[in-house]
C-alpha cells in the first residue's frame, strides 16, 4: 500500500491536542524580559523627538528611531555607528518586509522604526522590562513630541493635487523613485489585440465590482521571541512563513553577518499570507534584545495584530466581449488599490492578479489590464490567501454569470467553452512566471457538480416563493502551485533539503519549509517515506533553523507540497541511489538489478536482488554496515527549483437560503470540487477545502474593516468583538459539506501532486454571490452582502448593489 | 500594589503563588506556570483560545485576575490527557484530522471536554451551538464537529 | 492605546465571603467595582473604558448570594422564583424552575456569548452592566422582575425596567449592590417569546423583542413587551403592551401591535447594524414575538 494518497494521522496531532506544540509566543528563556511597542495616536504625524528617561528610570530598556544603529547612504553603502541626527547624510537602513520577489522587482519604503507613523497605531517605539504590565507601564511615560499632518483615507482623494502626501521618495531596487499623488505603483498588461477582440464582440458587457479589506485573524497573534548570545549573535523564534526571509531582512536591518543570525523553524498559529514578510514585531524584537543584552519577548496584542496586516480590497472595473456563439473576445480589467502606508509588494500583487485574471478564461488571446496602487493612511494591506485571485475571481465570475443570464446560455457548458485547460499557458505568479497547463480538473468537476447537486433544477428566482428563497450557484476558480515557470522572473522559487538515513535504517530530513498548519511537513514526511521505502512513523522531521537548512524561499504561492516537497522528493531520490548503490557493492549486485520495498512488519526498507527476493538487505543494515566498514553515512543535501507553476483547480457549487423579511443569508448546502493532482492525504485536502469555505463565507456576508475617517482608528478598534467571522454555527451540517476531488496527475509534481491551499477560497464568493441572485435575482458587486443591504435592496426593489 | 498569597491547583498540583492583583489568570499559567498549552488569542473572551476547566466548566481564562482564582481546581490542555493516554475528544481530533495550525486546538479539545461532560450524547446541532465561543480560522469546523460526536459515540461504547 | 494581554490598572483586592462583609466595603470605601463573572469588568479596564477602580470587590466567594430558589414571599411579592447575584447564566438557563416557568428567559440566557462567558458570568453582573442590548434584562422585564438593591443602610426594591438611565449608567448607588432578581410567578395561560438578532450566533443583539402575553380566551389579559439595542436602555413598551390588553387577538392586531411598536423607537447606527435596519426588523420580530407568545399561552391565530 502506498502512503501517498492515504489518510494517516497528522504527525503533530498529538502534541497539538495536548498543548505541547511551542509557537514564539511559549518560548520562555531565563532572565527573560517582555516587551511592548508604543503606537502612533495619530494617523500621520512626524515625530520631532522621544524622551525615554521617565521609561528607563523604572528599569526599562527602550529601542526608538535613535537607537536604528544600521545607517545606509542612499541605498548601497552600509554606515554603522551612533544613528543620532548628527549624522544627517545617512538614513536608516529601508527595506520591503517581504522579499519573496527579486530585489529589482521589490519598492523599498521602511524602516525598523520610523521617524514618520503613516498610519494609526503604527509601532514607534518599543519598551522592554520584566514584566509586561511593567513594559506597559514603562510605555506610557515615553514623552513623545508630535507634528500632526493632514490624514488621507480615500485612494480617490489620496491622488488629487494638494493631498496629504505619505512619501516624497521610496526605492524600487536600489533606485530612487519619486512618488507623485501618493501613486505607489501602476502596472499596465496588454496582450493580444484588446481593440480588435472588442470590435469583433456581438455584445460587450461592462461592470464594478468592489471588495472590502478583510483582516487576517490567524488565531496566534505575531510575537517574536529573540535571544542575543555571548558571540554577538542572536538566536530568533518568530512567526514567520519563511526563516530564510526572517534571517536575511534582519541581517540588513541590523547589518550583521547573516552567519551571526539564527532563525528557528517553529510552529505557527495560521497566517493566510501575513508572515509571508517579516511581521513589524520581528526587527523590533531582536534590536531590543540586542540592546538590552537579554532575551525579549515582543508579543502583540490582538488589536496589534488588526493594525498590522489586513487584506488588500480592490476595485474593478471589468469589460468583456462576448460573441453569439459563446466565446469570449477580449477582456480588459482596471483596478484600484488601496494598499495602505507601506508597500508591502502591491507591485506583485497586481501583477498576480493580471495573471488570475488572464488565466481564467481565454478571452480569444486579447487580455488588457490597467492598475493602480495607491497609498493612504491606512493600515498596510498584504497576502492573504489568493494574493488577488479571490477578488479578481469574484469580479470575473460574477461577469460570467452576468453574461450567461442575459444571453441565455448554460454557465457550466459557457465555463467549459471558455476556461483556459490543458496545454494552454497559465499564469503562475504574474506576467513574467508563466508555463504550460499539464493537469486540470475543471471539466470533471463541472461535469460531476452539475449531477450531484441537480444544477438543473436549479429553477429561476423569477418562479421562488416563499419568506425564504433558496438559490444555488456555481462558480470555479484556481491557484498557482509555486512561482516557478521554465524561466526565472520577477519572483525567487527554490527550496532545500538535507536526508540521511540512519544507522537502523530510519531517516531524518531537515528542512527549511515552514507549514502554516495545511500539512506541509505531513506531505514532506510522506514524500520520503515513498521514495525512500521506510514506514511513515520511521521519518523523523529534525528541529531546523537558517543555520542547517539551505535557502527557502518561503511558504507562500501554494508551493508547500509543490515545490517543498518537490526538492524533498529530489534529494530523496538521490539517497536512495546511494543507498542502492551501497547496497550493491554489499550484496555484490548491479545497483539497477536491486529494488527497495517498505516491510511495515520490520519497520524499515528491504533491498532485494529483482527476480531473487531471498537475497536481501534491510537499510538498517545497509547504513550500519556502512558506519561499520567506515564508508560513510548515506546522505545528500540539495537545492531544487520547480520549472512550472501548474494551477489547482476548484469549483464551488452553494446552496444559499435568503430570508426575504430578515434579509438574512445561510448555506445550508455546499459541493466542493478541488483538483490538486494526487491527494497526498485527503483528509488533509478535505480540511484546506472546507476551511476555505468558511472563511469564504466570512468574505462574502460577514467581514469588513471600516476606518472612522475623523480619527483613522478602525471603527472596531481593532477588537474582535466587532470583527465577526462565521463560527461552528454557521456552517452547514456535516453530511451536507460535500468534498470531492478530481481525478487528475501533475506530471511535474512530487507523485503527481501540486497544489491546494489558495485555490480552495478564490471561487467560493462568486459562487455565494451567484446563488443569491438565483435565490432573489439582485446581483451584489460589492462584498459583504449582509442582512442589512439584502433588505434594503429587497425593500428597494433595486436589482443591483454597488 | 501589594502581593497576594494564593493557591491553585492545576492539573492535579498544588502551585502556591505571589501575585498581584492585576496578573491575569492565562499569563500566570503561561509564564509561572510555564503552561504555556492555553493561549492569548484576543483578551476579551471572543475567541475561546485561553478555555480552561474550573471545576469541569469551561472558563476563558483571559478574564480571570489570578487572585479571584484563589483555590479553585484548574484543568489545562496540558491535564486532559491521562499521561500519554489522549482523553477521547483529543484522540478523536487526531484522528480525524480536525486540526491545522492548532493554535486553537488547546481551547477546542478544552471546550468539547466540557461539553461532553455536560451532555455525554450531544446531537450534531449541539456540539455546533456548544462549540460557537472558539473560534478556528483554518479547519470551518466540520472535522471538530464530527470528532466530538466520534468521541461520544466511542464514549458510549466504552461504558 | 490598550492592551488586551494585561490588565493595565493598580488596585487593591477585597475577596469578602459574607454579604455584611462586602455593603460594608462598598459604605466605607471609593471607587470600589464589584468583580463576579469579570466577563464585563475586566474587558471594561482592558478596553481602555473609564473604569474608576481604587479596590476590587470580589464577590465570588460570598455563598450566600449564590441561588436560584422559589420563595414564598421575596421583593414584595408572593410565590416568586430568586436568583442570586452569585448565580451562574448556564446554571440560571438549566434550573427546571427556569426552563418551566420562564422559557423566554432561558433562551435569552442560552442565546448570550459563549457557554464559557455564562459559565463565568452572572445575571446580576448583565443587569448592573446596564447595557441597552442586555439579553437577560429584555425577557425579566417582561416578566415583570423586580431587583432587591441592598447597602448598609438598607435595601429597596425596584421594577427591574426601573433601573438603568443610560448605557452603562444606573440608579445603582456606590454603595449598593444588587443582591437578587424576584421574578414573580406567571398566571395561568400565560405565553412568553423572545427573539434576538445578530451578526453571527454568538454575539449581542442588533436588536431583541421579549413577549409575555396573559390569556382570557381569545383576549389579552396582559401584555408585556420589551426591545434590546433600540434605545439608550433596554426598552419596555408599556403603551404598547397596555394598548392590547382587552382586545381580541387576532393577525391584524399584532400587525398593528407591531408597526406601533416600531414607531416608538429610535435607534441608532453602532458597528452592529443600522438604524434603518433595526427600524425595519423591529416590526417583524415584535409580530414574530406577539404570535409566538401567543401561541404559546395557548391561544390561537
Amino acid at each position: 500500500m502506498t502512503v501517498i494518497g492515504t489518510n494517516t494521522a497528522r504527525i503533530d496531532g498529538p502534541a497539538k491536542v495536548s498543548g505541547k506544540q511551542l509557537y514564539s509566543s511559549d518560548i520562555i528563556l531565563p532572565n527573560m524580559m517582555y516587551a511592548v511597542t508604543l503606537r502612533s495616536p495619530y494617523p500621520h504625524a512626524e515625530i520631532l523627538s522621544i524622551d525615554t528617561s521617565a521609561a528607563e528610570a523604572m528599569g526599562a530598556v527602550c529601542l526608538t528611531y535613535e537607537d536604528i544603529c544600521v545607517y545606509e547612504k542612499g541605498s548601497a553603502s552600509v554606515v554603522t555607528g551612533p544613528c543620532s541626527r548628527q549624522n544627517e547624510q545617512a538614513v536608516p537602513a529601508m527595506y520591503n518586509e517581504r522579499s519573496v520577489s527579486v530585489p529589482n522587482a521589490t519598492y523599498r519604503d521602511r524602516t525598523i522604526l520610523p521617524r514618520k507613523a503613516r498610519h494609526m497605531y503604527e509601532p514607534i517605539a518599543a519598551v522592554a522590562a520584566d514584566t509586561e504590565e511593567l513594559a506597559y507601564k514603562a510605555m506610557k511615560a515615553l514623552k513623545v513630541e508630535y507634528k500632526v499632518l493632514d490624514a488621507v483615507y480615500d485612494p480617490l482623494e489620496a491622488m488629487k493635487d494638494g493631498a496629504p502626501q505619505l512619501y516624497d521618495k521610496i526605492y524600487l531596487g536600489d533606485k530612487e523613485v519619486e512618488i507623485k499623488n501618493n501613486i505607489g505603483v501602476i502596472r499596465k498588461i496588454d496582450e493580444g489585440n484588446c481593440d480588435e477582440g472588442f470590435a469583433r464582440a456581438d455584445r460587450i458587457f461592462e461592470d464594478d465590482f468592489e471588495l472590502p479589506r478583510i483582516y487576517h485573524a490567524q488565531l496566534e497573534p505575531k510575537g517574536c521571541t529573540a535571544a542575543p548570545d555571548a558571540e554577538g549573535g542572536i538566536t530568533v523564534w518568530a512567526t514567520a512563513q519563511s526563516i530564510h526571509g526572517n534571517r536575511q531582512l534582519l541581517g540588513r536591518a541590523l547589518n550583521m553577518p547573516l552567519s551571526k543570525i539564527n532563525v528557528k523553524k517553529i510552529t505557527i498559529g495560521g497566517a493566510f499570507g501575513s508572515s509571508i514578510q517579516v511581521n513589524t514585531v520581528t526587527p523590533i524584537c531582536a534590536a531590543l534584545a540586542l540592546k538590552a543584552k537579554r532575551p525579549v519577548k515582543l508579543l502583540s496584542s490582538r488589536e496589534d495584530d488588526f493594525y498590522s496586516h489586513q487584506k488588500y480590497p480592490a476595485k474593478f472595473h471589468v469589460k468583456l466581449g462576448v460573441s453569439n456563439d459563446g466565446i469570449l473576445t477580449a477582456a480588459h480589467v482596471t483596478a484600484l488599490i488601496d494598499f495602505g502606508a507601506h508597500q508591502i509588494q502591491p507591485l506583485a500583487f497586481m501583477g498576480c492578479t493580471a495573471g488570475w485574471f488572464a488565466s481564467l478564461y481565454k478571452y480569444s488571446g486579447n487580455i488588457r489590464f490597467d492598475g493602480t496602487a495607491v497609498y493612504t493612511n491606512k493600515t498596510p494591506c498584504c497576502a492573504m490567501q489568493g494574493y488577488g485571485n479571490p477578488q479578481i475571481n469574484f469580479a470575473i465570475e460574477s461577469m460570467v454569470d452576468i453574461i450567461c443570464e442575459d444571453m441565455g446560455f448554460d454557465a457550466i457548458d459557457f465555463r467549459l467553452k471558455n476556461y483556459r485547460g490543458v496545454g494552454q499557458e497559465f499564469w503562475g505568479q504574474g506576467p513574467t512566471i508563466r508555463s504550460i497547463i499539464k493537469s486540470c480538473g475543471v471539466e470533471e468537476s463541472l461535469i460531476k457538480g452539475r449531477e450531484i447537486m441537480d444544477w438543473d433544477k436549479r429553477g429561476k428566482w423569477q418562479d421562488k416563493s416563499g419568506d425564504i428563497r433558496h438559490g444555488l450557484g456555481l462558480a470555479r476558480g484556481f491557484h498557482t502551485s509555486g512561482t516557478a515557470g521554465p524561466k526565472e522572473g520577477e519572483v525567487i522559487d527554490y527550496s532545500s533539503a538535507f536526508i540521511k538515513i540512519n544507522e537502523d535504517g530510519s531517516v531524518d530530513v531537515v528542512t527549511p519549509v515552514v507549514d502554516h498548519g495545511g500539512g506541509t511537513w505531513d506531505a514532506i514526511a510522506k514524500i520520503t517515506s515513498e521514495v525512500l521505502q521506510v514506514p511513515l512513523n520511521m521519518v523523523g522531521l529534525s528541529p531546523a533553523d537558517t543555520k542547517n537548512t539551505g535557502y527557502d524561499v518561503c511558504t507562500h504561492a501554494t508551493r508547500g507540497v509543490y515545490c517543498g516537497g518537490a526538492a524533498v522528493y529530489h534529494v530523496a531520490t538521490v539517497v536512495k541511489e546511494k543507498l542502492l548503490a551501497m547496497a550493491g557493492r554489499m550484496m555484490d549486485e548491479h545497483p539497477y538489478q536491486l529494488e527497495l520495498i517498505r516491510d511495515d512488519e520490520l519497520g524499515q526498507g528491504v533491498i532485494y536482488a529483482k527476480g531473487y527476493h531471498q537475497k536481501k538487505m534491510t537499510v538498517g543494515e545497509v547504513a550500519k554496515l556502512a558506519q561499520i566498514n567506515s564508508w560513510g553515512t548515506i546522505q545528500y543535501a540539495d537545492s531544487y527549483r520547480q520549472k512550472n507553476c501548474p494551477p489547482c483547480f476548484t469549483t464551488h457549487f452553494v446552496e444559499v437560503d435568503v430570508n426575504i423579511r430578515t434579509g438574512e443569508i445561510t448555506s445550508p448546502r455546499v459541493l466542493i470540487y478541488g483538483d490538486c493532482g494526487t491527494a497526498v492525504n485527503p483528509d488533509l485536502l478535505y480540511g484546506q477545502l472546507i476551511g476555505s469555505f468558511n472563511r469564504g463565507l466570512g468574505y462574502t456576508l460577514y467581514e469588513d474593516l471600516p476606518f472612522d475617517e475623523q480619527s483613522g482608528e478602525l471603527k472596531n478598534k481593532g477588537m474582535l468583538v466587532d470583527y465577526k467571522m462565521p463560527t461552528s454555527w454557521e456552517m452547514p451540517m456535516v453530511k451536507n459539506v460535500i468534498v470531492r476531488h478530481a481525478d487528475t496527475f501533475e506530471p511535474s509534481g512530487p507523485f503527481g501532486a501540486k497544489g491546494i491551499g489558495e485555490a480552495a477560497l478564490a471561487s467560493v464568493q462568486a459562487a455565494v454571490t451567484n446563488a443569491i441572485y438565483n435565490a432573489v435575482g439582485i446581483r451584489f458587486h460589492k462584498l459583504p452582502v449582509t442582512p442589512e443591504k439584502m433588505l434594503k435592496a429587497l425593500k428597494d426593489g433595486v436589482k443591483e448593489v454597488y | 500594589m501589594t502581593k497576594h498569597e494564593i493557591t491553585l491547583k492545576v492539573n492535579g498540583k498544588l502551585h502556591e503563588l505571589k501575585v498581584e492583583p492585576n496578573e491575569l489568570l492565562l499569563n500566570v499559567l503561561r509564564e509561572k506556570l510555564c503552561l504555556t498549552g492555553s493561549k492569548y488569542g484576543c483578551g476579551i473572551a471572543e475567541c475561546g483560545a485561553c478555555t480552561i476547566l474550573v471545576g469541569g466548566k469551561s472558563y476563558m481564562s483571559c478574564l480571570v485576575p489570578a487572585i479571584s482564582a484563589d483555590g479553585w481546581d484548574i484543568t489545562t490542555v496540558e491535564g486532559l490527557a491521562d499521561g500519554d493516554k489522549l482523553n477521547p475528544v483529543q484522540q478523536a481530533f487526531v484522528d480525524n484530522s480536525a486540526i491545522q495550525c492548532g493554535f486553537c486546538v488547546p481551547g477546542m479539545v478544552v471546550t468539547s471536554t466540557a461539553l461532553l461532560l455536560d451532555n455525554p450524547a450531544p446531537d450534531e446541532e449541539y456540539i455546533k451551538d456548544y462549540l460557537r465561543g472558539n473560534y478556528c480560522r483554518c479547519t470551518g469546523y466540520v472535522a471538530m464537529v464530527k470528532s466530538v460526536m466520534d468521541a461520544a459515540a466511542k464514549m458510549k461504547c466504552d461504558q | 492605546m490598550v492592551n488586551t494581554r494585561i490588565l493595565d490598572a493598580e488596585f487593591g483586592y477585597l475577596a469578602p465571603t459574607a454579604l455584611d462583609e462586602a455593603l460594608d466595603i462598598l459604605n466605607s470605601k471609593n471607587k470600589v467595582k464589584v468583580l463576579a463573572g469579570g466577563t464585563d469588568l475586566i474587558v471594561h479596564i482592558k478596553v481602555g473604558a473609564e473604569v474608576e477602580m481604587d479596590y476590587m470587590l470580589d464577590i465570588k466567594r460570598i455563598e450566600e448570594l449564590d441561588y436560584v430558589q422559589l420563595r414564598e414571599h421575596c421583593c414584595d411579592l408572593d410565590e416568586v422564583c430568586c436568583i442570586g447575584a452569585n448565580a451562574k447564566l448556564s446554571r440560571i438557563e438549566k434550573e427546571a424552575v427556569i426552563v418551566e416557568r420562564y422559557p423566554a428567559l432561558a433562551k435569552a440566557l442560552s442565546l448570550m456569548a459563549s457557554i464559557s462567558v455564562r459559565n463565568m458570568g452572572t445575571m446580576a453582573g448583565n443587569i448592573c452592566n446596564a447595557s441597552p442590548v442586555a439579553d437577560s434584562v429584555i425577557p425579566a422585564i417582561c416578566y415583570g422582575a423586580r431587583i432587591k438593591l441592598k447597602s448598609a443602610d438598607g435595601e429597596r426594591v425596584l421594577p427591574l425596567e426601573d433601573f438603568f438611565v443610560a448605557p452603562g449608567v444606573s440608579v445603582i448607588k456606590p454603595n449598593e449592590l444588587l443582591t437578587n432578581i424576584a421574578l414573580p410567578k406567571p398566571k395561568p395561560h400565560t405565553g412568553a417569546s423572545f427573539i434576538k438578532k445578530t451578526r453571527v450566533r454568538p454575539d449581542v443583539a442588533k436588536i431583541s423583542v421579549g413577549v409575555v402575553i396573559e390569556r382570557d380566551g381569545d383576549k389579552v389579559a396582559n401584555c408585556r413587551i420589551a426591545m434590546g439595542a433600540i434605545a439608550a436602555t433596554p426598552a419596555y413598551l408599556k403603551s404598547i403592551g397596555d394598548s392590547i390588553v382587552g382586545k381580541t387577538m387576532s393577525e391584524q392586531l399584532i400587525k398593528e401591535t407591531a408597526a406601533a411598536a416600531a414607531r416608538t423607537i429610535k435607534p441608532i447606527d453602532d458597528n452592529r447594524t443600522t438604524a434603518e435596519y433595526r427600524t425595519a426588523i423591529a416590526e417583524i420580530l415584535t409580530a414574530d414575538a406577539l404570535a409566538e407568545a401567543w401561541k404559546n399561552a395557548g391561544g390561537e391565530l
